[in-house]
């Protein structure tokens, strides 16, 4: 029979096209005034050549804001005894954690050992690893003890403020990205996202493709699928659907899409009647946007 | 005068702990001295520190820069005996023969100490009765 083709990943050429494609490039939002020392604003003269290599050239400068942090699986808990000595069981009443200091090692390399009171020396987990190299080696942006924004209960209040580019910020700032507490701020934030419908917060920022990934692997792209055709974003729902068949391509829809070579709104039909949830929206969506279509052409 | 001269007569490299801190709160830093300095004076190099009090999560932070520790070891550097008993905790060196016998010697009185209130409520029955 045929060989099953390996399941693509997320870094992935073709897959990087199509998130970056969707990504959009809004300049106003990508060089939105960051909150830094207050400086009196800077104008420049210029003619109709130097205007065209400005935008040129801060739009290379937003591609390199634009790229998408790493998607990891979760890390595997370290569990190493390097060495049993009982005898030293009951003399100390702490625990010692030793961590090399040497400048060239790389982080992930580090030798960091726990001596615990009952004299067991093991490796340090992932968690003390983690404190032991920003106390040593600090990193701007992140703290010794992560902060209590990222508790469950607390991030419900950062998203009602409609602040989820931020808190995913902090996040990269704050944790590895295959740790456990990265993964889980990131999955809140697009369940959340997805929930009340607000792609257009993360539009045009480095997270954005990082959302689509999670939505595409989970089928959630129903909400996604009517925001980019309410926003006249064709291009943007074929390579969705596109993404969508080359990571489920088992799927009907991408099926009858290899066998027709279907393009643009026919691909959004054909995935409409046979993957999504609510289709009723979609058409109806649809509807809309063909009758736009049509007065603008018509006018 | 003579300050600048102390490095080339005698003496020889130690790697041991210098204290700092304030009243109640020692710090320790791992360091690569000439034996007659000051225990906390002008010294070659730092390889690390010790925090001998714990901290939030009930730890003790040590940090050993093991590629410089290896450099003056290899240079012929000697080791003070709590550096030697702290890189043997740490798995560098082989377990220090005094710290197994400190654990040997905690646990021999500890026996004693829980054997001695069993014998002396016995002594404090009989002493009433013979005292008065």
């Amino acid at each position: 029979g045929k060989a099953a083709q390996p399941k693509p990943a997320f870094t992935d050429e073709a897959v990087q096209t199509l998130l970056y494609k969707m990504t959009g490039l809004d300049l106003h939002k990508v060089f939105r005034p960051v909150k830094k020392g207050l400086k009196p604003p800077h104008y420049k003269l210029m003619t109709e050549a130097q205007l065209e290599e400005a935008t040129r050239k801060a739009v290379e400068e937003a591609k390199t804001k634009l790229i998408m942090p790493p998607v990891l699986n979760e890390r595997e808990p370290i569990d190493d005894v390097l060495a049993e000595d009982k005898v030293l069981e009951g003399t100390e009443t702490a625990k010692y954690v030793f961590t090399d200091l040497s400048y060239s090692i790389p982080h992930r390399e580090r030798f960091i050992v726990v001596r615990e009171p009952n004299g067991v020396l093991r490796k340090a987990t992932w968690e003390e690893r983690d404190r032991m190299i920003q106390i040593f080696f600090p990193k701007e942006g992140r703290r010794v003890i992560p902060p209590t924004l990222f508790r469950d209960e607390n991030l419900g209040t950062v998203f009602q403020q409609d602040r989820h580019e931020d808190v995913l910020n902090m996040c990269i700032a704050q944790f590895e990205p295959d740790s456990p507490d990265y993964i889980r701020v990131h999955h809140r934030t697009y369940e959340d996202i997805e929930k009340r419908a607000k792609y257009d917060l993360l539009r045009s920022t480095r997270h954005f493709g990082g959302m689509v990934w999670y939505l595409v692997s989970r089928k959630k792209t129903d909400g996604l699928l009517i925001d980019m055709i309410n926003r006249d974003l064709l291009e943007d729902a074929t390579s969705l659907i596109t993404l969508y068949h080359m990571l489920h391509p088992e799927c009907q829809s991408a099926k009858e899409a290899k066998e027709g070579k279907l393009q643009g709104v026919d691909l959004i039909k054909v995935f409409v009647k046979t993957e999504s949830q609510r289709e009723g929206y979609i058409q109806l969506a649809l509807q809309a946007y063909e009758e736009a279509m049509a007065t603008s052409s018509a006018s | 005068g003579s300050c600048l001269l102390k490095g080339s007569r005698g003496g020889h490299v130690v790697i041991r702990f210098a204290l700092g801190g304030c009243t109640n709160r020692p710090f320790y830093r791992i360091v690569a001295a000439n034996s007659r300095r000051a225990r906390d004076g002008k010294y070659l190099e730092q390889l690390g520190c010790l925090d001998p009090l714990p901290n939030a999560h009930g730890e003790k932070v040590a940090g050993l820069n093991l590629e410089r520790l290896r450099y003056w070891l290899g240079c012929g550097a000697q080791l003070s005996r709590p550096a030697e008993k702290l890189l043997g905790l740490a798995g560098f060196l082989p377990l220090h023969p005094m710290t197994v016998t400190a654990a040997e010697r905690l646990r021999r009185r500890r026996q004693r100490e829980q054997q001695q209130p069993q014998a002396a409520p016995e002594d404090g029955s009989a002493e009433p009765g013979t005292g008065t």
